[in-house]
């Protein structure tokens, strides 16, 4: 549907949905950059923040402690893994990693399915935040737009993190140069702990975030893992801009082809991931 | 103390022990609740398995998405047969085949330019590409969700004989004929060099890629064969069931091959099969018997995360872990045999004296670099330099840390190209050309810091780089055994010999103390018959007699080649060399024989001085 | 097991000649031909061997984990009930099959279930373990279209009859339809032709409708057929919106909605992804300014979207459980369900009932287990008078229950009597009027033997 009006609309619904994948890809990037660690319960660790939270909606009734509880949660849980299997990986190839983090994706995926069920399950988002919101050129629901500013902040915090403080300044250069680090004796153990944990937050965060979104069950991380996949491949791996851009990019190319026919949305969303790795492939903001 | 699986019977024990199970399989197996269609299904992913086990477990390359090819050769065989274009199902299994490899080798071309994670990330999104290309934009052809009905059964028809294919127990049976076959190629592949190539490039592709192999053309290579395999499976399975399913390209079906790979271990061929076994069996006890219902799959993943963290090589490593403990003979070679062997020393000696060492004789230039410049951004790491050496010339460098020494060796042998200025090598212009060219023009180098391929024995390893002279950068041999490759074995030996490591040839090199490591270091280099060799610190951390001996070694090497030494031990160094130059500061600050640079002033103050003070 | 060892090795031997052999004897997958129980009939499919004992196996292929895992729970307690009635002789199966005693035959019957985590793979794997394992007679249940064509194919291959479920595409008795396969349960075409005039009478002829359709075959057969009656009535088609399969997120489709001026959307998505789609549309605020019409309901839609989202919204289903204030029978039905497990039959449970009596009746009416009489004691042509639905009958040409559709409309949160009461019956449409020709969608049986 080729109108001014829809394009505009479609373009900023690109934009929020977009912001979603950029925050859940620069959890998953963080983590590589500095651990070198890809890590593919990333998608379960999403998976379980929408879970988290849900249990704490059903307890406490208020939105907001569910968005607490279900980022804390999963931060715990990634420190957990990190400290009891992922750290023991960090000398093993690359290989090892991807697997012994798929195989622990699906045991989280599992477990929420042994005490939950395969059954979907929602929460409402805040009665605040209900309807629609005119924004001139269309009506937007509210939450989303929430959600928008609520990625933003996060993507905000998450960057002066990064790029402003003493651990920002060791992961950055951690990205750089490992062993740098290492030689400058800086307690990389404990950062490496604090880093897992931040990257899982940022992936339960979201998850809980979109749960009034889109039903939680247990497999809903499964393609949001695989889209971050394209994010990052986009961005270029281990890179925070790079995921942010990326996030949006594929945001924008799913939203604009649903436009004209969203069963190539999927399909132009790696198409252009292909695109990306024959010119750049080491994706737009990568460096290695 | 690791013994590669692929050990695990020798010649032909191996396929007679599989036969074997094969055959007896319908008569025991029934009897712990196994079924025909569960075998037939074991059997197929056993066979999608062997193609993901020549990639990931013989290569190295841990692909996510094989069930892009899974599927693609299932539906393309599907419709085919469904539509009557092919009536004739084998035929049908054949283009499937060949349509999921043709696939693989634009998918290869994109995914293989990035390794590592990139590449696992990359193959799964090309898997959900070809997921969503099913489902929607191509579902007049594949049925979309429905998948396509009705796939017939084979037939078999040889004159008057006509055999429709249909019950479960022939089914199995044709199942268990293709697996075999499957797994019989898959046996000659990594018995061929093509296959040795294949284990070097997984230990250590850069080291592969500076002997002489076009590695990329190997990983394509590689890429499409698992593809052929995955295809024919899922060809298969549509066969087996008449029906062939979507589900076939989710991700669920790459990540079920990756787990039971694992679980049954990897590099070993036969592994994949093991851990369907397991899978299958267990899924349908756990579901049924045990009444854990959809908790099946927890018990799996626990089993998988387990296996990953203590037994990394699956149920085949850990069985023949323990069939290699109690086999393994226990040699035990002084380190420092070779630094006492006579052979050498006699050898070295007499041949350094027939060597004719006048510098004043007209020779040939074999290397030349002219006004050659390396800059990475600011920092200049070299600058306008011109640099020849003359054949048969033992060429020493020297100069203190950071005067650009192992940067301009990079660019001699290809690894990095220069920012200006070229490159010559035997008159041929080698600038930018790649380290696998410049080696197959006959000039290689040995690091500094050892590049081996640690899980290989050091016959294996020397193999590799063998297998680069007598094979050029790329060759498909798949079935051709690696006794077969000319003088292979001869000139090991002699290599060996001269290494003084033939004691050692079957001890995977990882095992080796670190002198002998250094000697298979140098003996990479060596075994691609290079007319000139390039030697970065030689030897760096050895003990003075090792040195001794490596001297010697050296020595004899530079009977018929031509050689380029950086080095730190001056004395080693000034002994052996017929000329040297001097870096400093990313240039060259002289030249000429050593008791010339031992004269030399500048030389002295800059650089000899300091050492000495030292 | 140890024979199962001595039959396998010897079905191998007997390497099949093709034509050489009874065709019957060529599926059969093990097992020496025990002539001694069926000398009226030759060996087909698991005859006699699944009959040989006391009794008989039903497999029940149902998702128990996935999207569709509620529906497919709810399928398997409403076959399981069928089975229990069965076994105890109740009145309720008496009614729709008369000839039943005790058991079918005098057997009892004896089920499994087996999780096809909605894929159809799956759904084939557990479907052939049923056969050849516990030598079923039957199998029965799907939750979705792709399920059910390839259980239809496969029931042809092993000649072992297959009941659907759930199953909403055309092609289900239309292009795949097979001869070992019936379906009892509404489709496409007929809840579209229910539904189309009951949508124009209540919300006129003048309409623009935009269409939220799910991409696959189910989804292109509701939309095909609603579009072909409402748009012969005067409605226009604004646009059709096709959701890839498993897309979580409708925004961009929505807006394409929100923008194209329709004020009646017609979402045709099932399961989980109506769930997504209804609530999505609700907070792009389309549901205030377009009527909301879902042509297929999915089990337990309302309950998990909420009755606010569904007051006021049309739809089809195949039963809903307040038609037994007026229809014995179904009262019947719905009480021993509620009385067993607590809560108001779905229409997934509704349909593995009716089929398994359905079942029953037509082996009894054989009197045999014999595959090809069984099927034509299903193609007889007898209306089945008192059934949970009235008066119903098979179509011998395409295996199609003809049967009334449901239209229903969603109450208002305030007008609810009980937690289950989510709609108001609006009109039970007879099945006679709403049904294709039994060729119009390619139908072509096959052979019985």
């Amino acid at each position: 549907m080729l109108n001014w009006a829809n394009f505009s609309s479609q373009l900023f619904n690109g934009l929020v949905s977009g912001a979603l994948l950029a925050l859940i890809s620069a959890g998953l990037t963080i983590i590589y950059g500095t651990l070198g660690v890809l890590n593919l319960a990333h998608g379960a660790l999403f998976m379980l923040g929408g879970y988290a939270g849900f249990v704490a909606f059903q307890e406490t009734d208020s939105f907001v402690v569910a968005v607490i509880a279900g980022a804390v949660f999963v931060g715990i849980v990634g420190i957990v893994l990190e400290r009891t299997i992922v750290r023991f990986f960090y000398d093993r190839p690359d290989e090892d990693q991807i697997l012994v983090t798929f195989g622990l994706g699906i045991v989280l995926v599992e477990l929420v399915r042994f005490g939950f069920g395969s059954l979907s399950q929602s929460i409402s988002p805040p009665a605040w935040a209900a309807g629609v919101t005119s924004l001139g050129f269309m009506l937007y629901p509210t939450y989303r737009l929430l959600v928008f500013a609520i990625v933003a902040a996060a993507l905000g915090g998450l960057y002066l993190l990064l790029y402003r403080t003493r651990l920002g300044l060791v992961v950055r250069a951690g990205i750089e140069d490992a062993t740098m680090v290492d030689a400058l004796g800086i307690n990389v153990q404990r950062t490496f702990m604090t880093v897992f944990g931040i990257g899982a937050m940022a992936a339960g965060f979201a998850g809980i975030i979109n749960a009034p979104i889109i039903s939680i069950t247990p497999n809903v991380g499964d393609d949001i893992l695989i889209e971050c996949f394209v994010v990052v491949v986009i961005g270029g791996v281990g890179s925070f801009p790079g995921a942010i851009v990326g996030g949006l990019v594929a945001g924008e190319i799913m939203s604009l082809t649903s436009m004209i026919d969203p069963s190539y949305s999927a399909v132009m969303l790696f198409a252009a991931m292909a695109l990306v790795l024959a010119l750049r492939p080491q994706g737009l903001f990568g460096t290695r | 103390m690791r013994v590669p699986a692929r050990r695990l019977g020798n010649g032909w024990l191996a396929e007679l022990i599989l036969g074997l199970v094969l055959i007896l399989a319908p008569f025991l197996l029934p009897s712990i609740g196994a079924t025909a269609d569960m075998l037939s299904r074991i059997l197929i992913w056993g066979l999608f398995g062997i193609g993901f086990d020549l990639l990931f477990g013989y290569t190295g390359l841990l692909s996510f998405g094989q069930s892009a090819f899974y599927g693609s050769g299932g539906f393309i065989a599907a419709y085919l047969l469904v539509s009557h274009k092919i009536g004739n199902v084998f035929l049908g299994l054949a283009v499937g085949t060949a349509g999921a490899a043709a696939i693989a080798f634009v998918v290869g071309l994109l995914a293989l330019r990035r390794t590592g994670i990139y590449f696992a990330m990359i193959t799964v999104a090309f898997a959900e590409m070809f997921f969503f290309l099913e489902n929607s934009p191509l579902s007049a052809i594949t049925g979309g969700e429905n998948g396509l009905p009705n796939v017939p059964n084979p037939e078999i028809g040889i004159g008057s004989f006509d055999l429709v294919i249909h019950s479960p127990w022939q089914m199995y049976a044709m199942m268990a004929v293709v697996f075999f076959l499957g797994y019989l190629l898959a046996r000659r592949i990594v018995a061929s060099p093509f296959g040795h190539v294949l284990t070097a490039i997984r230990d250590n592709p850069g080291r592969a890629s500076a002997v002489g192999h076009a590695i990329q053309r190997y990983k394509l290579a590689v890429f499409v064969i698992a593809a052929a395999y995955s295809g024919l499976a899922g060809g298969l399975e549509g066969v087996l069931q008449g029906y062939m399913a979507p589900d076939a390209f989710t991700f669920d079906t790459s990540g079920q091959l990756v787990m039971q790979s694992i679980i049954g271990g990897s590099g070993s061929l036969i592994g994949p099969l093991i851990g369907a076994s397991v899978w299958l069996y267990l899924r349908a006890i756990l579901q049924s018997a045990a009444g854990l219902g959809p908790a099946w799959k927890l018990v799996l993943g626990l089993v998988f995360v387990l296996l990953i963290v203590f037994l990394r090589r699956g149920i085949v490593g850990g069985v023949s872990d323990l069939i290699g403990g109690w086999r393994r003979p226990l040699s035990d070679t002084p380190a420092d045999a070779f630094n006492r062997s006579s052979v050498q020393v006699e050898m070295a000696e007499g041949g350094r004296g027939e060597r004719d060492r006048s510098a004043d004789a007209p020779r040939t230039k074999v290397l030349e670099a002219r006004g050659v410049s390396k800059r990475y951004g600011g920092l200049v790491a070299n600058a306008d330099i011109s640099f020849s050496v003359n054949e048969g010339e033992i060429r020493g460098i020297i100069g203190p840390n950071g005067a650009g020494k192992s940067t301009f060796f990079k660019m001699l042998s290809g690894e990095i190209p220069p920012t200006t200025g070229s490159m010559f090598l035997f008159g041929v212009d080698i600038t930018g050309r790649g380290v696998t060219a410049v080696c197959q023009l006959g000039l290689s180098k040995s690091y500094q810091i050892n590049q081996l391929f640690p899980k290989l024995t050091v016959r294996q390893n020397l193999s590799v780089s063998a297998l680069s002279r007598t094979r050029g950068k790329f060759r498909l041999d798949l079935i051709r055994p690696m006794s077969r490759v000319p003088d292979l074995a001869k000139d090991i030996d002699e290599t060996m010999h001269l290494l003084g490591l033939t004691e050692r040839a079957d001890t995977p090199v990882s095992e080796l103390a670190y002198g002998e490591k250094r000697r298979v270091e140098i003996g990479l280099a060596l075994a691609t018959d290079p007319k000139i060799l390039l030697l970065d610190e030689p030897l760096a951390g050895m003990s003075p007699q090792e040195r001794a001996a490596t001297v010697r070694l050296l020595k004899e090497i530079a009977r018929h080649r031509t050689l380029v030494v950086v080095e730190h031990d001056m004395d080693a160094l000034f002994g052996m060399a017929d000329r040297i130059t001097v870096f400093y500061q990313g240039r060259i600050l002289a030249e000429g024989t050593p008791a010339e640079i031992q004269g030399n002033a500048d030389v002295q103050e800059a650089y000899l001085g300091g050492v000495h003070a030292a | 097991m140890g024979t199962d060892l001595n039959k396998g090795g010897l079905t191998r031997r007997a390497a099949l000649l093709r034509g050489a052999s009874l065709a019957g004897g060529a599926i059969l997958p093990i097992g020496l031909p025990t002539w001694a129980f069926a000398a009226d009939y030759p060996p087909l499919g698991n005859f006699p061997e699944g009959v040989a004992g006391s009794t008989v196996f039903v497999g029940i292929d149902v998702p128990l984990t996935g999207t569709y895992a509620d529906a497919g729970a709810d399928e398997q307690k409403g076959i399981e009930l069928a089975i229990e009635h069965l076994n105890g002789g109740n009145d309720l199966i008496k009614k729709i099959s008369p000839k039943t005693t005790k058991g079918v035959l005098g057997k009892e019957v004896k089920s499994g279930a087996a999780d096809e985590q909605a894929k159809a793979n799956v759904a084939v794997q557990n479907a052939t373990q049923f056969i050849t394992d516990k030598k079923a007679m039957v199998v029965i249940g799907s939750v979705s279209s792709a399920t059910a064509v390839a259980l239809n194919h496969l029931a042809q291959d092993k000649k072992v009859i297959y009941l659907p479920g759930i199953s909403g595409s055309n092609d289900t008795t239309g292009k795949d339809c097979t001869r070992y396969s019936f379906r009892a349960c509404h489709y496409a075409y007929s809840a579209s032709a229910a539904i189309a005039p009951v949508l124009l009478k209540a919300l006129g002829k003048d309409r623009k409708a935009a269409y939220l359709t799910p991409d696959y075959t189910y989804g292109h057969t509701v939309y095909d057929s609603m579009t072909k009656f409402t748009e012969a009535a005067g409605w226009k088609t604004i646009t059709n919106q096709l959701a890839p399969l498993g897309a979580p997120d409708y925004s961009a489709l929505l807006l394409n909605i929100a923008n194209s001026g329709a004020d009646v959307l017609v979402n045709i998505g099932f399961g989980n992804d109506a769930v997504n789609s209804i609530k999505q549309a609700k907070q792009f605020g389309l549901l205030d300014k377009m009527t909301l019409v879902m042509p297929y309901l999915s089990p337990f839609l309302a309950k998990q979207v909420g009755a606010d989202l569904m007051a006021g919204v049309y739809g089809t289903t195949e039963f809903w459980w307040t038609y037994g204030e007026k229809d014995a029978t179904a009262k019947q039905f719905a009480d021993a369900f509620k009385a067993k497990y607590g809560y108001n039959p779905e229409w997934g449970a509704h349909a593995g009932y009716l089929q398994i009596a359905l079942w029953a009746r037509a082996v009894e009416t054989a009197g045999t287990f014999y595959p090809p009489e069984v099927i034509k004691a299903y193609e007889n042509g007898e209306h089945i008078k008192d059934s949970t639905l009235g008066e119903v009958w098979w179509r011998p040409q395409d295996h199609q229950l003809v049967r009334p559709v449901f239209v229903v409309k969603g109450k208002k949160q305030a007008d609810m009597k009980g937690p289950d009461d989510y709609y108001d019956i609006v009109e039970v449409v007879p099945g006679e009027g709403i049904m294709q020709a039994p060729d119009a969608f390619g139908c072509k049986l096959g052979e019985a033997t």
